[in-house]
């Protein structure tokens, strides 16, 4: 069984099929469901699965609060998913009704200004190479901590994405914030010309389905 | 010289963020298994994203052959 995300148990099961073409099934428990296809074909992540999938999971987002299940989780039985169930359900309710009304956006900055810590072949040593990634590290720790403090009105909480240029953060956002961090962020973009940020979502809340804070502790 | 880096699309980083997010985001299903001969642990496995039996997620395994 092909596992797409959590949802309360008096969530409606939706009228969908999957992404190997069965109808989309919930599986209830106490306190929370699981939807879920039926699918005796393999899945694997590719590109083209990664995105349907995704699309599913953001079309099922529209109608009921959720929390996504990364993608590809396969169980091999019905039971095996309502243990996990029973299992976790308790704090899955839990973030379920803390999050209830909120998305994710992602938000992508970066500058045009030089990166010499990604050219090795330009430095004359080793130690110049390493203080260039340092400085690198240390300019996109510094802008992560910008983008945070510019969008902490609106986010209940950021987390910084792996990248391969410039910055990247998830936030937490209620629905209704999302056009007003947009707006902020375009704002903030038209602050500099070397300046670039691309906002993208909202999506379901794929990075915040553990409470970081709580984790942590 | 570093070139300035390459400017986005809207749909580009959308799709990206999408599928980085699916892969990469969401909840996760963990499950832990010992290794163990008489009664001795000997190997711990902390596994992640999929739970099976091996012969239904691969067919080879149940006719007796090991996948490469």
């Amino acid at each position: 069984m092909l596992l797409y995300a959590v949802v309360p148990a008096d969530a409606t099961a939706p009228e969908k099929r999957g992404l190997t073409g069965q109808r989309l099934e919930i599986i209830r428990g106490t306190l929370a469901a699981v939807i879920v296809e039926e699918s005796s074909e393999r899945v694997s992540a590719t590109g083209a699965d990664s995105r349907a999938f995704g699309e599913i999971v953001c079309d099922l987002a529209t109608t009921t609060s959720m929390l996504p299940i990364r993608f590809p989780t396969l169980l091999a039985t019905r039971s095996a998913v309502l243990a996990e169930l029973q299992a976790n359900e308790a704090a899955w309710r839990g973030r379920l009704t803390e999050l209830d009304g909120f998305s994710e956006v992602v938000i992508r900055a970066q500058w045009t200004e030089s990166d010499p810590g990604l050219d090795s072949a330009s430095h004359s040593s080793g130690t110049t190479y390493l203080m260039n990634r340092a400085a690198v590290i240390h300019r996109r720790d510094a802008s992560a901590a910008e983008i945070s403090e510019l969008v902490g009105a609106w986010a209940r909480e950021t987390k910084v994405l792996s990248s391969q240029q410039g910055v990247r953060i998830a936030c937490l956002v209620s629905h209704a914030d999302v056009p007003q961090l947009k707006e902020a962020v375009a704002t903030w973009q038209l602050g500099g010309d070397d300046r670039q940020a691309v906002v993208s979502g909202p999506w379901p809340i794929f990075s915040f389905v553990i409470d970081q804070e709580a984790g942590s502790r | 010289m570093t070139d300035a880096p390459e400017r986005w699309s809207d749909n580009q980083v959308a799709l990206v963020d999408l599928i980085d997010r699916v892969i990469g985001g969401g909840v996760v299903i963990s499950g832990d298994v010992v290794l163990g001969v008489a009664g001795v642990d000997l190997v711990y496995l902390g596994l992640r994203l999929v739970l099976a039996p091996a012969h239904e997620v691969e067919p080879s395994i149940a006719l007796g052959r090991r996948s490469a």
